[in-house]
This record gives C-alpha cells, sequence and structure tokens, in this order.
C-alpha cells in the first residue's frame, strides 16, 4: 500500500490530518480513536499501517505504543499536497 | 479581546448572520408585512457616512434617481437614527423621504455593539407588535450565532491544550514502563525531540560532589557521531538552568531542569527542524514532561539500587554457601552467563531473565543445613543422608522467602531437581507441570555438578558433560531447553568465559 492509496481510506485519512495539524503529539490507540471518533481497534490496525509507510513512528514500551507524527519534512510536504486535495 | 481578536470576531458574527437560513426567512416573513422593503446590514458600529452612501444610496430605487442634495439628506438622516440606536441600544423606527419609513436595529452582545441591521423605503408602517416580534427574533438568532462562536472558540482554545495533555500522559505512560536507566533516558530524549519538533536533545545528570553535570545520553538526528561532554554547573545554558533551578531559553536552544528535592539534571533541546525559535509553550511543555522525567528518573535509581542490594544479599548467601564444600570451586559468572543466555534465546521478558540470574547463584542454598559430612562425602550416601539431601530445595525456599525481591526465585528453586519424565524430586512433577525457570535450572546445575570439582564425584570435561546433558535429553531434562542449552555453548563468549573460569583455576 502507499500513501496515496491508504489516504483513501476514512480512518487513515482522519489520522493523517490529525497528526498533520497536532505534530507535536504523541499518542495511544485510544487516544487517537477518542480525537477522531472511531473505533479503537480500527484505529489500532490504520495506526501500524501508517507507521509502516513512515507517516508515523512509533514508541514501543511494554505498557502501550505512542504514535506520532514523521520527522521527514518532504514526506511532511507530500502529505500536505494529497490532504488539500479534493475529495 | 485585543482589536484583531474582535474584528476577527465581527465578521464572523456578520458572516454567519448573513448565512443564517432563520435571519432570511425573518426577512421574508417581515418583508411580506411591511413591503417593499430594502434591507441592509452595516458589519462594523461606527459607519462612515461615504459607506452608508454606497450601502443605501446604491440600492434604494428612490435615491437612485434623486439629486445629489436629497440623497446627502437621506443617508444623513439615517446616520442620525444609527447614532441614536447606538447610545440606546434599542431598535429606532424612522421617517424616510417622501412618506416611506424604516428602521435600524442595533446587534449587541452585552454592553458590545458589533453592528446594525436596517430597513428603509417600507411604504406601510410599521406596527409596534411587527417590531418586537422583529426584535425578539433577531435577538434569539443573534443569541445563538454568538453561542456557537463562544463554543467554536472555546473548542479552538481548548482542544489543543487537551491533546498537549493527552501527549504528556501518554509521554508518562511511556517513560514509566522502563526502569533501566540505560533504556530511560535515551527515551525520554527522543520523546523530547518528537514533542518539541527539535534536531537534539541531551540529558545531563548532576554529580554533586564535583558540581559537573554528566553527560547520559545525546540524540542528534543529523550527526551520526556524537560527542558527550561533561559541563559545569553554571556554565552554557544546561549548567544555568541546574544553578538557577529554571528553564534557560534562548533561539535555538531550551535546557529545562530536572527537579526533585534538588536539582537533578537537565533536558538540553536545540535547533527546531522548523528553524524557529522556543516558544514560552514549549517552556511550559517541556517543563512538565520534565516532571514526568524526573519522577521516571528517581524510580529507575531507586530500582537499580535495590537490585544492587538484592544482588549484595543473593552474593554474600553465595559466598557462605561457597565456604560449605571445600575444595569446590563454583563459576558463578559463566553460569550466571549461560542461564541467561538460555533465557534470552527463548525470548524470555527481562524481569525472567534477572530471576534466573539470580536462581543461578541461589538454587543450591539449601544446601547451608545440609551437614558437612553429608555435602563431602566421598562415597555413596545412605538412604537417610540422601532424604537429608533432597530436602535442601524446599530449605532454600525457606532461607529466602523473607526476601520479598526475590519471591519470583521460589519455584525455581524449589523444582530445579525435579526431572522431565517425573522421576525427580520433592514433588515429582512432570514436563509443563515444572516452571520454565526450573526447568532451565535443571539443565545448567546438572551442568555445572558435572564440570566442578565435587567431593563425591570425579571432574568430567565440558564437552562429556555436554554429551552427558543431551543423552538426557526428554529423560531428565526438558528437550526443549537441552536444544537451546546445546546452542547457547556453542557461543565462543561463552565458551571462553567458562574455560576461563575453570582451568584458569587449575
Amino acid at each position: 500500500m502507499d500513501i496515496n492509496k491508504a489516504l483513501e481510506s476514512k480512518i487513515h485519512l482522519k489520522i493523517a490530518t490529525f497528526f498533520h495539524e497536532n505534530q507535536a503529539s504523541i499518542d495511544t490507540p485510544r487516544g487517537v480513536a477518542t480525537w477522531i471518533g472511531e473505533d479503537r481497534n480500527k484505529v489500532k490496525a490504520a495506526l501500524e499501517d501508517l507507521v509502516l509507510l513512515k507517516v508515523l513512528i512509533a514508541h514501543r514500551a511494554t505498557s502501550t505504543t505512542g504514535y506520532s507524527y514523521t520527522r521527514d519534512e518532504k514526506l511532511i510536504s507530500r502529505i500536505d499536497k494529497l490532504l488539500k486535495r479534493p475529495a | 479581546m485585543d482589536e484583531t481578536k474582535d474584528r476577527i470576531y465581527r465578521e464572523e458574527l456578520f458572516d454567519r448572520l448573513k448565512k443564517s437560513i432563520s435571519l432570511k426567512r425573518e426577512e421574508e416573513c417581515i418583508g411580506c408585512l411591511i413591503k417593499p422593503t430594502l434591507w441592509w446590514v452595516i458589519e462594523r458600529p461606527s459607519p462612515k457616512i461615504s459607506e452608508l452612501e454606497r450601502l443605501v444610496g446604491g440600492s434604494c430605487p428612490y435615491l437612485k434617481k434623486a439629486q445629489a442634495r436629497k440623497k446627502a439628506t437621506c443617508v444623513k438622516s439615517i446616520f442620525e437614527v444609527i447614532r441614536k440606536a447606538t447610545e440606546t441600544k434599542k431598535l429606532v423606527k424612522f421617517d424616510c423621504i417622501e412618506g416611506l419609513r424604516g428602521f435600524v436595529y442595533p446587534i449587541t452582545q452585552g454592553e458590545k455593539l458589533y453592528g446594525y441591521i436596517g430597513t428603509c423605503y417600507t411604504k406601510k408602517d410599521v406596527s409596534i407588535e411587527v417590531l418586537n416580534i422583529f426584535s425578539a427574533f433577531t435577538d434569539t438568532v443573534v443569541r445563538e450565532i454568538q453561542k456557537e462562536l463562544e463554543l467554536s472558540k472555546l473548542y479552538d482554545m481548548i482542544r489543543p491544550r487537551a491533546i498537549a495533555l493527552s501527549t504528556v500522559h501518554t509521554v508518562h505512560r511511556l517513560i514509566s514502563s522502563t526502569l533501566d536507566l540505560a533504556e530511560l533516558l535515551p527515551r525520554i530524549a527522543r520523546l523530547s525531540l518528537q514533542i518539541m519538533r527539535a534536531n537534539r536533545c541531551s540529558i545531563k545528570l548532576v554529580d554533586s560532589k564535583k558540581q559537573v553535570l554528566l553527560p547520559k545520553t545525546t540524540v542528534d538526528l543529523r550527526k551520526k557521531k556524537i560527542r558527550l561532554k561533561k559541563v559545569k554547573v553554571g556554565e552554557w545554558a544546561p549548567g544555568k538552568a541546574v544553578k538557577f533551578g529554571r528553564p534557560i531559553r534562548g533561539e535555538n536552544y531550551l535546557a529545562t531542569p530536572l527537579i526533585d528535592e534538588d536539582v537533578i539534571g537537565v533536558i538540553t533541546l536545540y535547533d527546531k527542524i522548523d528553524g524557529k525559535p522556543f516558544s514560552a509553550f514549549d517552556q511550559e511543555i517541556m517543563a512538565t514532561l520534565a516532571e514526568q522525567a524526573v519522577i521516571a528518573i528517581k524510580n529507575a535509581q531507586l530500582y537499580k539500587e535495590q537490585e544492587r542490594l538484592t544482588m549484595g544479599t543473593i552474593k554474600s548467601l553465595s559466598a557462605v554457601l561457597d565456604r560449605r564444600a571445600p575444595g569446590a570451586y563454583v563459576p558463578r559468572a559463566s553460569f550466571a552467563k549461560i542461564t541467561i543466555a538460555i533465557g534470552q534465546m527463548m525470548h524470555l521478558d527481562i524481569d525472567t531473565l534477572r530471576v534466573l540470574e539470580y536462581a543461578s547463584i541461589l538454587h543450591d542454598a539449601g544446601e547451608i543445613v545440609v551437614p558437612d559430612e553429608v555435602l563431602s562425602k566421598p562415597s555413596k550416601l545412605t538412604g537417610k543422608e540422601y532424604e537429608i539431601v533432597k530436602e535442601h530445595p524446599s530449605i532454600g525456599v525457606e532461607i529466602i522467602k523473607h526476601i520479598k525481591a526475590l519471591k519470583s526465585v521460589t519455584p525455581i528453586i524449589l523444582y530445579h531437581h525435579e526431572n522431565y519424565d517425573g522421576t525427580g524430586y520433592p514433588k515429582g512433577l512432570k514436563k509443563d507441570q515444572i516452571p520454565l525457570g526450573a526447568r532451565i535450572m535443571a539443565v545448567v546445575s546438572a551442568f555445572e555438578a558435572m564440570i566442578t570439582k565435587r567431593p563425591y564425584r570425579t571432574v568430567r570435561s565440558i564437552d562429556d558433560a555436554i554429551e552427558e546433558v543431551r543423552r538426557n535429553s526428554g529423560t531428565q531434562f526438558d528437550p526443549k531447553v537441552v536444544d537451546v542449552f546445546l546452542k547457547a555453548l556453542k557461543r565462543r563468549d561463552i565458551r571462553a568465559m567458562l574455560e576461563k573460569e575453570l582451568y584458569g583455576h587449575k
């Protein structure tokens, strides 16, 4: 799956938008699910997809995993364009 | 509210007001009663005459044809009405020229005036009842919009703070999940970099005796090689943050002290990735993060101290045990290494590995009550003597049960003489009934007994002992553990350590 394809999914798009708008945020699947108003399990799977695409960084610990936004400026600019494209 | 915010709020208010379907319907209804009517909206509290001229003059059918003088008189009179509405903050009726009428309704919130809705060119006289309905309805619509705006303003203000709070909570969970300082400090540094969107983070801890900051970790996302530098208290941003006990912020750095009862260290961030300077908000967030970090660092330090104490206790016990069997040398370090290597290769977690390490030293602690003559008897033990020896696992448990930190070690000590086929002691447990740690310890302790000097047995070579373990796989020992043990013994580091400890003392 590439980023273009991933962001066609509503949940993936909402997660990417959330982190793009809150680039300093680090949150758990539960937290992200609350912010975007989606099911936690679906969000968890989508977060891992976005980690594979390097859109997100996973901070794994024994008790939980925190997710944060990429630091790659080129990728951020590409996502910015994708988020601004007409629906 | 400052001027810019006030302007933005007013613009938003009128934008929503103009889009309001409720207000449009009201205009239509009232318009039916008083038509033909010219409606206009003035989007500021103090309009200029020229603005009014454009607004009214441009759309009034009468004024379009009227002479300039008449036009000016009309606009001026409306201007006066607006002034009156401004003073009273109430709807004001007025007579338009040539027997026409109109009214001006001020849009307010408390004492604040935002603009006006007005009508003119109304042929019918507007009854007081209609005006009351208009006032009440418009007021309701305006209040609704104002509430929406307040809510949205509140949302815009609270949401970023709530997200920041959630981030701090997540960071707290992530850093509290480890008690290993070597893992904790780089994790704090990486999380700080992520939150601050900075390029470099360094954590230094205070060496209070030497008045110096010792570099513990530095993460730089641009460089691969990093130099760790000591800094004197009071020097540079980190040293100043420690000396004064408050954050030191510059354009491209932010040093935040880690304050417990005293200052225990400092987290310093450098160079934001967007090139912007560190802000007061950044400082606030880092102060909160530093509070979390201090708790996690102190916990890790306490845990390390407790671990050191536990290990000291275990080593003291072990030293006493070693003196019980004269002539026997037990190379404990290499056995601990073999035990941990087996655990690592079986993917056991760090806590279980630690328990295995303790058990590798203490598994025969119960031998302390076995009489010297039995322990060092070179010939075969009598039945009674063997019964005494068989009690050593449960006595070992009795000895350590009062040390809370060793609670998890007890099943390993108790069952490390159980055999995989159920022929062992004390309970004759079989296969998976025997705890995994005890199955591992059974292999390692048997191997240990074969290759170290014992009064009742001749010492075997390492390879002989390995072969004996292999032979008893599936009967005395768990075959899975034996497989891993054999792999571990092929490791060069383990083999070298074992040989050095065994034959270095010959």
